[in-house]
């Protein structure tokens, strides 16, 4: 199977699954709303009543910074809501993350809501597991990437002008990126044996490590493609709503469902994803 | 006899000066205290200097001057026990001066003798001048003198001295092969009659201050070095044996002098000439401004240098462009520039000197990548530019109120960017990239971003403190630049554009070659507007108060057609009031009537002075609008409605003079509030979270 038809059967895939990313947005947009609640309170009732102007004193973004400002002593309490949301939404991503492997995985092509949320349940505790044995291979992960990133960091000190430094610093994050991506695709296996093949996590562990011996590189290279794919649309989706103007009701609204509309080619990217990673290890998992 | 000795000095003074001064400026010959001759050699493999170094110092005071004390500003970066040292421990910033062994910067008097060849290095010590003591500073050598030098004598000092190149200098350092070489000459501190000198340790929040004097100064380089310094280049000659060039610079009424050497340089010369560059209307309108003749205010032509490393070149239009608006205005609003040239330095890489200022020199500093709309380098060209009138001519001390120089120097950037550039981009940048191009930020103009960044250090520390006595380096500089210059844009508003800029005017012209005071710019302000002001200044410079006004509440009811209760015949007071009546009382209109209350607070403790009320505009929703004045003394005021019509909206301090006020975002009501922007942040934070979470979820 050449590689372009991992994708089709991985976008296939992930389309005729199209509902779990809509499940995610829900979730996802939920929790999202109830971490900005404080926030977006605070907002309203310092500027609520702000009297806007053809010609305003100041713009308003920077009376947000002035309420910012004006506020500081709410932070301490409110970055402890945060990182409570935030713990709580590890552990939520752990499950969702099981429903989601669970759902894409299964052979019945049609998802619900339950389904997705039993699966959730099931692989739970066995992903979380995964999750923490993932820990020593980040530790990997550093080394290997201040290794590497050394020889740029020497070129960057000892440069003498500015490009040297910035294409260091550019180059740091690439390689930064391809290790990542790298590493993220052992868990991103593991996941795949634990649900697919219903191992343990750490027996998932050696089948997964066994079976990136000898496909390593080309599952990269499509995890790559994926993931060039998604900074090109971003990248697209950023220049198209920068040409917005959120002034105007109209276009607020257009930017409203263009930013929802982001969120959810994000989760199906990470459909897409887990879609052609399963396609590739169903068609070479006996080679 | 004290009158003639100084007649003979004066004389004695002027004509050392034209021997080394041939192309003096006209207007420019004046008393000046201080002479110096340098010849200086870099010497780039070990990033030393070794030079020699001839002051004379004037007496023009009326006190016998027992010493001399002189800066030796580099060995501030000598060890982790200097004053700059320490206080850059004390705020966790140490790091950035720290310094591998042979890279500390310091420098070394190795001969100090008077012109009849005295020694006086026995005679001299280092000593710390400034609260708390440090024994361990060497940056002030006081010098005892044989004899005290009496009022009109001069003191000649011939200097031998030795310079380590500091690596992470603060304003001044190396990097390989380019050089940025500034505070690196003995330097007396500035004699005050009475006072004694005033000669501070180097700080970590603190520049300089030195008295007017003429240079003449000698630098050799390696001859593939490009060099730029104070003054102008009279004289190049080149050893080729010995691979140097030896470059000599003059300039006349300057208080410092800097130079740099890189072999990456580019040199670029341009004019700028006063009339190609102002409109004869553009004369006609601020002559009328400043209540001159346009022959007054006429700005002469000016050769300007450019030093840019090859790999900006493409910028040099930029660049220009930037230094003939802020020359322009600058000159016009305040008074032509005197120097001859102007020499604007990208500095070398990494030597920890950009937007820096110097006489007739500055340095910027920019990027390989930029953004069309944002304003870098821009920015910071003029305000470095702007140092020449603000620190270069009118030489205040910056050492003990910072805020002269700074503070209005800020201001008067922000002015010439605002008419020459209108509202720049907020940057955004990461990793060299920026952001700009792919998400729109906000334009602001400087004042709106610098009333708003200096809010948060209103209440630490008074804009007039002594710069090492502030409470950290935030609120050094966001108080002596920001917060000053907000100030200042306050009472431009207040008094009006034509008074203020005859303030200003008539301040830059006094004081011009002189070290004002504080007392000298508020006695400036009261003359000229004819209002004593002094309020103002206790208020926003002295005292460290928030100045917070705002409209607290606006209810509306409406009135009733009968109040309940009981009611004696009593005489009517108000007009609206219906008469009394036992048990019910009418109210006679059938029509809607609205009773409204809108309540003012004053949150901070700065308060307006006498005459300066704060105005509130009402608008309600027929269109009509009505005007309220608070003379803002009291903590709250409640003014009284009563209309057939509801308050739509209402403004404290509509035309936005107040721009201390340090939330302007309580000063206005409006019914509807500001429409959808407050959706488009709630939109935008909800997008910005969701991104988290789905990069959570996808990483987890």
């Amino acid at each position: 199977m050449i590689s372009a038809n991992f994708l089709k059967f991985g976008f296939n895939r992930a389309i005729s699954k199209f509902k779990l990313s809509l499940y995610l947005w829900l979730i996802m947009f939920i929790i999202s709303l109830i971490i900005i609640v404080p926030v977006s309170y605070e907002v309203r009732a310092n500027l609520g009543h702000l009297a806007w102007t053809e010609k305003p004193l100041l713009p308003f973004e920077l009376n947000l910074i002035e309420i910012f400002l004006a506020n500081q002593n709410l932070l301490a309490s409110y970055s402890v809501f945060i990182i409570i949301m935030l713990l709580f939404s590890a552990l939520l991503s752990v499950f969702l993350s099981g429903g989601l492997f669970g759902q894409m995985l299964s052979p019945e092509a049609r998802v619900s809501f339950r389904d997705f949320l039993v699966d959730g349940c099931r692989h739970f505790w066995q992903f979380l597991l995964s999750l923490i044995i993932f820990i020593p291979f980040l530790l990997i992960f550093f080394l290997v990437f201040r290794l590497l990133s050394a020889p740029l960091k020497l070129w960057s000190a000892r440069a003498v002008t500015e490009w040297p430094v910035i294409l260091a610093s550019w180059l740091t994050v690439l390689l930064l990126a391809l290790l990542w991506t790298a590493f993220r695709l052992v868990l991103d296996l593991v996941r795949i044996f634990v649900v697919g093949e219903s191992k343990r996590a750490m027996a998932a562990y050696l089948s997964t490590l066994r079976f990136l011996h000898r496909h390593f590189f080309r599952l990269w290279s499509l995890y790559l493609l994926i993931g060039l794919a998604v900074i090109l649309i971003s990248a697209g989706w950023l220049l198209l709503v920068k040409l917005l103007s959120p002034t105007s009701p109209a276009g607020l609204l257009i930017i409203i469902i263009l930013s929802q509309a982001y969120i959810l080619f994000r989760l199906l990217a990470r459909q897409v994803l887990i879609g052609v990673e399963a396609s590739y290890f169903s068609a070479r998992k006996g080679s | 006899m004290k009158k003639r000795n100084k007649s003979k000095m004066l004389a004695a003074c002027l004509f050392i000066s034209i021997l080394l001064f041939p192309g003096i400026i006209p207007g420019l010959a004046q008393e000046r205290p201080v002479i110096y001759k340098l010849a200086v050699e870099l010497l780039p493999e070990t990033a030393s200097l070794q030079a020699k170094e001839t002051i004379v110092w004037t007496n023009l005071s009326h006190d016998y001057v027992p010493d001399i004390h002189l800066h030796l500003y580099w060995n501030a970066f000598k060890n982790e026990l200097s004053t700059l040292a320490k206080e850059a421990s004390r705020e966790k910033l140490f790091k950035r001066f720290k310094a591998e062994k042979g890279e500390w910067g310091w420098i070394k008097i190795t001969s100090l003798t008077t012109s009849d060849g005295q020694d006086l290095l026995p005679a001299a010590d280092f000593i710390s001048p400034d609260e708390p003591p440090n024994p361990d500073d060497q940056t002030v050598l006081r010098v005892v003198l044989p004899q005290p030098v009496a009022p009109g004598q001069s003191l000649t000092l011939n200097i031998d001295f030795q310079a380590k190149v500091p690596k992470n200098g603060l304003r001044t350092g190396y990097f390989q092969d380019g050089f940025f070489i500034s505070q690196w000459f003995p330097k007396p501190g500035v004699y005050e009659e009475g006072r004694g000198w005033n000669c501070h340790e180097y700080h970590l929040n603190s520049e300089f201050y030195a008295d007017f004097a003429d240079f003449k100064v000698k630098i050799t380089v390696p001859k593939d070095f490009v060099v730029g310094a104070c003054g102008q280049e009279v004289e190049k000659t080149e050893d080729l044996a010995a691979g140097r060039a030896t470059y000599t610079y003059a300039q006349e009424n300057i208080h410092d002098f800097a130079w740099t050497a890189s072999p990456r340089f580019i040199k670029i010369e341009r004019w700028f000439k006063g009339e190609e560059e102002v409109t004869p209307e553009e004369y006609q309108q601020i002559a009328g401004l400043l209540g001159l003749t346009v022959q007054d205010i006429k700005l002469p032509d000016v050769r300007m240098i450019l030093l840019i490393e090859k790999q900006h070149k493409n910028q040099v239009e930029r660049h220009f462009r930037a230094l003939r608006a802020a020359i322009k205005y600058y000159g016009l609003w305040y008074g032509p520039y005197p120097y001859q040239t102007i020499t604007m330095v990208d500095p070398p890489f990494r030597t920890g000197s950009g937007g820096m200022e110097y006489p007739t020199l500055f340095t910027a500093g920019t990027s390989v990548i930029l953004e069309k709309n944002v304003l870098s380098p821009e920015g910071v060209i003029i305000h470095e530019f702007g140092h020449n009138y603000w620190y270069g001519l009118v030489a205040s001390n910056e050492f003990e109120e910072a805020w002269l120089d700074e503070g209005i120097n800020t201001y008067s950037t922000s002015k010439v960017s605002a008419v020459a550039y209108g509202a720049g981009q907020l940057p955004l940048k990461i990793n060299g990239l920026p952001l700009g191009w792919l998400i729109k930020t906000p334009a602001v103009y400087d004042w709106q971003l610098a009333r708003t960044i200096s809010v948060p250090v209103t209440k630490l520390d008074p804009i007039i403190t002594p710069s090492w006595k502030f409470y950290n380096s935030g609120s050094y500089s966001l108080n002596v630049y920001y917060r000053a210059a907000t100030s200042l844009y306050t009472l431009e508003r207040l008094l009006g554009e034509k008074i203020w800029a005859r303030i200003m005017r008539t301040y830059h012209q006094r004081y011009r070659f002189r070290h004002p005071r504080t007392e000298d710019f508020i006695q400036v302000v009261n003359e000229v507007s004819g209002q004593d002001l002094n309020w103002f200044f206790q208020e926003f410079f002295y005292q460290a108060k928030d100045f917070d006004y705002a409209i607290s509440s606006v209810e509306t009811k409406l009135k009733p057609h009968e109040y309940r209760g009981e009611f004696d015949d009593l005489p009517v007071k108000t007009q609206n009031q219906a008469k009394a009546s036992a048990g019910r009382k009418p109210v006679l209109e059938k029509e809607k009537i609205y009773q409204a209350v809108i309540t003012l607070r004053r949150y901070g403790e700065a308060k307006p002075g006498s005459g300066f009320a704060l105005k509130l505009k009402i608008e309600f929703e027929d269109g009509s609008t009505e005007w309220r004045e608070w003379d803002g003394q009291s903590r709250w005021h409640r003014f009284y409605f009563e209309k057939p019509v509801k308050i739509k909206r209402a403004w404290l301090d509509p035309e936005g003079l107040w721009l201390v006020d340090t939330n302007l975002s309580n000063n206005s009501y409006s019914r509807h509030g500001p429409g959808i922007r407050i959706l488009s942040v709630t939109a935008n934070l909800l997008w910005l979270v969701q991104n988290v979470l789905v990069t959570c979820f996808s990483w987890l």
